[in-house]
C-alpha cells in the first residue's frame, strides 16, 4: 500500500534520510521512533510531496508521488502532531472544506455522523475551532480521515501533547481504522503507545533505519532496551 | 473546487471583526464620496443651466449699442458636466468649465474651484475615484496579504495540500472569495451610484452613458484583478506574512503616492510649461508685434482696391474691417500659442501614461477622467469649441459694422434684432468612440499591467512551499 525504495534525502550534502526501504501493506500500522531529527518527519514529507527526494521513489497505492502527486493524495491522510484548522470555522465547517478539497461531497448528516465516530462531541460540532482543545483538533483531522476513507494514513507524532486519555482514545481510532484495513504509518516518542497500537516498529537515527522488528515478537522492556541501546551508539 | 475555496474564504473574512470595520469604513467613505459628487454634478448642473439662461437674457436685452461694444459685452459659455463626472471630477476643479467669449482675446477659463480653495481641501477633496483608485487597493492589499504567507504560519496549507488541493485552484479560490468580499462593498455602491446618476440626468443622459459606464467598470475590474494577483503572487512567494505585508504596502505608496507626484514633476521637467505671467506676456507682445504696419497696409490695401483717397469716402466701414483684421491677426497668434500650449500638455499627458508601465494607477486616472469625460483632452474639446463660437459671433458682428456703419453719420448702433442673430451657443460632448480613440494606449497598458499579474500570481503559486 504504501512502498519507499531507496529513498534518500540530503540537504546541501548532509543526509536527512538515507536509503529507506520500507513497505507498509494494509492492516499494519508502522511506527518510525527516533530521536529528533533522526528523519522520521522527513520521510512523511516526502511521502506527501512537500519536499521532493533526491533520489529513491515512494509509492502510494503504487503511484509515484513526485509523478502525480494530486492522485496519490486521494488515498491518504496526514495527521501532524497539532491538525490546524480554521479557527473562524466551526469542526463541522471545517470537515466540511477539507472533504470538499479532497473531491467528496457528503450531507451535513453524515459529516456528523464521521466527528461523532472520531469521538467529537456533538456539541462542539458547532463551535469554532478557535475554542477547540489539542484532543478536539485530533479528532476533527481523524474525522478527515474517515471521511475520506484513506488507505493510507501519515501520522506525524499525533498523540504527543495529548493527556492520557486522549491518546488512548485516539489509539482505539487507529486500531479501529487498521482493521478495516487501512496502512498506517505514525511517528512517534512514545514507545509504549507503539508496542501497544504498533504492529511494527522501526528505529531511526541520523537519517538511517537502524531496527525494525514486530511488536508481538518483543516486550515493552526489550523495546525500551533496544531502543536505548541504539541513541548510545 | 474553487467556488468551496472562495466560499470559505469569503466566511473567514465576514467572520473577521478586522474586515467588518474596514470594509465599513471604505463603504461609508464610497457612499460619501458619491454623495458629494452627486451634490456637486446637481449643484453645478444646475447653475449651468441658470448661468446659460442668464448670460442668454443679458445679451438679448443690453440694449441699444455699437456692436462692437457688444462684442465687448461679451457672452459665457458652459461646459457640460456627464453625468459621471461624479466619480472623477479629472482636471475640473483645476482647468474650469465655463469660459467668458469676448472681443480680442481668447479667455482663460472661469470657474476653478481649486483657485479658490485651500491647499488642505485640494488634497483631502474626496471623491469616487480617490476612494476606488487609493482605498480599494489599500483594502485590497490588507485583505490579501496574508493570503498564502498566512496559511503557510499557521500549517494549514499543509493540512490543504495533504488532502489533494489543487494550488492553482487554492489561488483562484482566494482570488475569487476577495472578488465576493470586495462585491459585497462594491455592489451596493454601484447602486448607490447609479441611483445618484440617475436623479442627477434624465434618463436620456443615462442611457447615453451606459457605454462609458461599462468601460469604467471595465477599467476598475482590471485594475482590481491586477492589484489582487499582485497580492496574491507576493503571499505565495515571500517567506513570511510580515515580508508580503510590508512589500505590499511599498507597492502601494509608490502607486498611490510617489508615482502620481514624481511623474508630475518629471513630465513637467521634460515638457515645461510656461507661468501664467510669462504665457500672457508673450501672448501680449504677439498681439501687439506690428500692428502699426498692419494697419497702414490694411488701410492703404483698402483705398487702392475702391479707388479713393482717404477712409470716409471709403463703401465700407474701415473700423469693422480694421476689427476684423484685428481678430484674425489675434486668432492666429492665440492658434500658435493656445496648440503650443496644449502640446505640451499633450506631451505631459504621455508621459503619465507611458509611466503606467510603473505603476497602473496611472493608466487608470486616465481612463477614468476620459471616460468621465473630465480629462484634459476633452477640455480642449470644449475650449476649441467655445473659442469658434467667440470667432463666430466676431466675424458676424463686424461684418455688420463694415457693411453698415459707413452709412449712417453720428454714432452706428443697432438693437435687440442683431443680437438675436448671434445663435446660443450648443455643444456636443465628445462621444464614447472619441474618447477610446485617445484612451486605447491607457486600455491596453492596464490590460497587460493585468495579464503580466495573473501570470505571476500563478507562477509564484505554483512553486509554493509549504514552509
Amino acid at each position: 500500500m504504501l512502498e519507499t525504495i531507496h529513498l534518500t534525502k540530503s540537504y546541501n550534502g548532509s543526509k536527512a534520510l538515507e536509503d529507506l526501504s520500507m513497505k507498509i501493506n494494509p492492516g499494519e500500522i508502522f511506527c518510525l521512533l527516533g530521536a529528533n531529527g533522526a528523519g522520521k518527519t522527513t520521510t512523511i514529507n516526502l511521502l506527501l510531496n512537500f519536499i521532493p527526494p533526491t533520489s529513491g521513489t515512494a509509492t502510494i497505492n503504487g503511484i509515484d508521488v513526485t509523478q502525480r502527486p494530486l492522485e496519490t493524495k486521494k488515498y491518504l491522510a496526514y495527521i501532524p502532531e497539532q491538525v490546524m484548522l480554521y479557527k473562524n470555522l466551526s469542526g463541522l465547517e471545517n470537515l466540511e472544506y477539507f472533504t470538499a478539497l479532497s473531491g467528496a461531497k457528503y450531507q451535513r448528516t453524515e459529516l456528523l455522523c464521521f466527528l461523532s465516530e472520531a469521538g467529537l462531541p456533538p456539541e462542539a460540532a458547532e463551535k469554532r475551532v478557535g475554542t477547540y482543545s489539542k484532543g478536539m483538533r485530533q479528532k476533527v483531522g481523524i474525522a478527515i480521515a474517515i471521511a475520506k476513507s484513506a488507505r493510507v494514513l501519515l501520522l506525524d507524532e499525533p498523540t504527543s501533547g495529548l493527556d492520557p486519555k486522549a491518546a488512548n482514545e485516539f489509539s482505539e481510532l487507529l486500531k479501529k481504522m487498521r482493521d478495516s484495513g487501512s496502512a498506517i504509518l505514525m511517528a512517534t516518542h512514545d514507545l509504549f503507545r507503539a508496542k501497544e497500537t504498533g504492529t511494527r516498529v522501526g528505529i531511526m537515527k541520523h537519517g538511517r533505519m537502524v531496527a525494525e522488528m514486530r511488536t508481538e515478537e518483543i516486550g515493552h522492556t526489550d523495546l525500551e532496551r533496544i531502543y536505548l541501546q541504539h541513541m548510545h551508539d | 473546487m474553487v467556488t468551496t475555496i472562495a466560499r470559505k474564504e469569503m466566511t473567514e473574512m465576514v467572520r473577521d471583526g478586522r474586515f467588518r470595520w474596514t470594509a465599513g469604513i471604505v463603504l461609508a467613505l464610497l457612499a460619501g464620496a458619491v454623495l458629494m459628487g452627486w451634490q456637486n454634478y446637481r449643484e453645478v448642473s444646475a447653475q449651468h443651466e441658470t448661468a446659460q439662461r442668464v448670460t442668454r437674457e443679458h445679451w438679448l436685452g443690453q440694449g441699444t449699442k455699437n456692436p462692437h461694444s457688444a462684442a465687448h459685452y461679451g457672452v459665457y459659455a458652459f461646459k457640460p458636466k456627464l453625468p459621471l463626472s461624479l466619480v472623477d471630477q479629472g482636471v475640473d476643479p483645476w482647468v474650469g468649465v465655463s469660459a467668458w467669449l469676448e472681443a480680442h482675446k481668447q479667455n482663460e477659463f472661469k470657474y476653478r474651484p481649486a483657485q479658490d480653495a485651500t491647499a488642505l481641501q485640494r488634497f483631502g477633496e474626496l471623491t469616487g475615484a480617490t476612494v476606488l483608485q487609493v482605498l480599494i487597493p489599500l483594502l485590497i492589499v490588507l485583505l490579501t496579504f496574508s493570503a498564502f504567507s498566512g496559511e503557510r504560519e499557521q500549517g494549514t496549507l499543509r493540512q490543504v495540500l495533504s488532502v489533494g488541493a489543487r494550488k492553482s485552484d487554492l489561488a483562484a479560490g482566494k482570488a475569487l472569495g476577495i472578488g465576493g468580499a470586495l462585491g459585497t462593498l462594491l455592489i451596493p455602491a454601484i447602486m448607490l451610484g447609479v441611483l445618484a446618476l440617475s436623479l442627477a440626468s434624465d434618463n436620456g443622459a443615462l442611457f447615453a452613458s451606459v457605454p462609458r459606464m461599462a468601460l469604467m467598470a471595465l477599467t476598475y475590474l482590471l485594475y482590481f484583478g491586477a492589484l489582487t494577483a499582485v497580492a496574491l503572487g507576493v503571499s505565495a512567494f515571500v517567506r513570511s506574512s510580515r515580508l508580503a505585508l510590508v512589500t505590499l504596502l511599498g507597492f502601494w505608496i509608490f502607486n498611490s503616492l510617489i508615482a502620481p507626484r514624481a511623474v508630475a514633476d518629471i513630465a513637467k521637467a521634460a515638457y515645461p510649461t510656461p507661468s501664467a505671467f510669462d504665457f500672457s506676456k508673450r501672448l501680449d507682445a504677439a498681439l501687439q508685434e506690428g500692428a502699426d504696419t498692419r494697419n497702414r497696409q490694411l488701410r492703404e490695401g483698402l483705398l487702392k482696391k475702391y479707388n479713393v483717397d482717404r477712409v470716409e469716402a471709403l463703401p465700407v466701414s474701415f473700423s469693422g474691417v480694421s476689427l476684423q483684421a484685428g481678430e484674425e491677426h489675434g486668432n492666429e497668434v492665440f492658434d500658435r500659442f493656445y496648440s503650443g500650449l496644449w502640446n505640451t500638455f499633450h506631451q505631459q499627458e504621455q508621459v503619465h501614461l507611458y509611466s503606467s508601465v510603473a505603476a497602473p494607477l496611472l493608466a487608470v486616472r486616465s481612463l477614468s477622467m476620459g471616460l468621465a469625460g473630465t480629462d484634459f483632452a476633452q477640455h480642449a474639446h470644449f475650449a476649441t469649441a467655445a473659442e469658434e463660437y467667440r470667432r463666430a459671433i466676431q466675424r458676424e458682428l463686424n461684418s455688420e459694422i463694415t457693411a453698415n456703419a459707413a452709412k449712417v453719420t453720428g454714432a452706428y448702433v443697432r438693437g435687440r434684432d442683431l443680437w438675436e442673430r448671434i445663435p446660443e451657443f450648443s455643444y456636443e460632448a465628445p462621444g464614447t468612440q472619441w474618447v477610446l480613440a485617445r484612451q486605447w494606449p491607457a486600455l491596453m497598458l492596464l490590460t497587460l499591467w493585468t495579464a503580466l499579474a495573473v501570470l505571476f500570481a500563478s507562477v509564484a503559486t505554483r512553486t509554493l512551499r509549504t514552509e
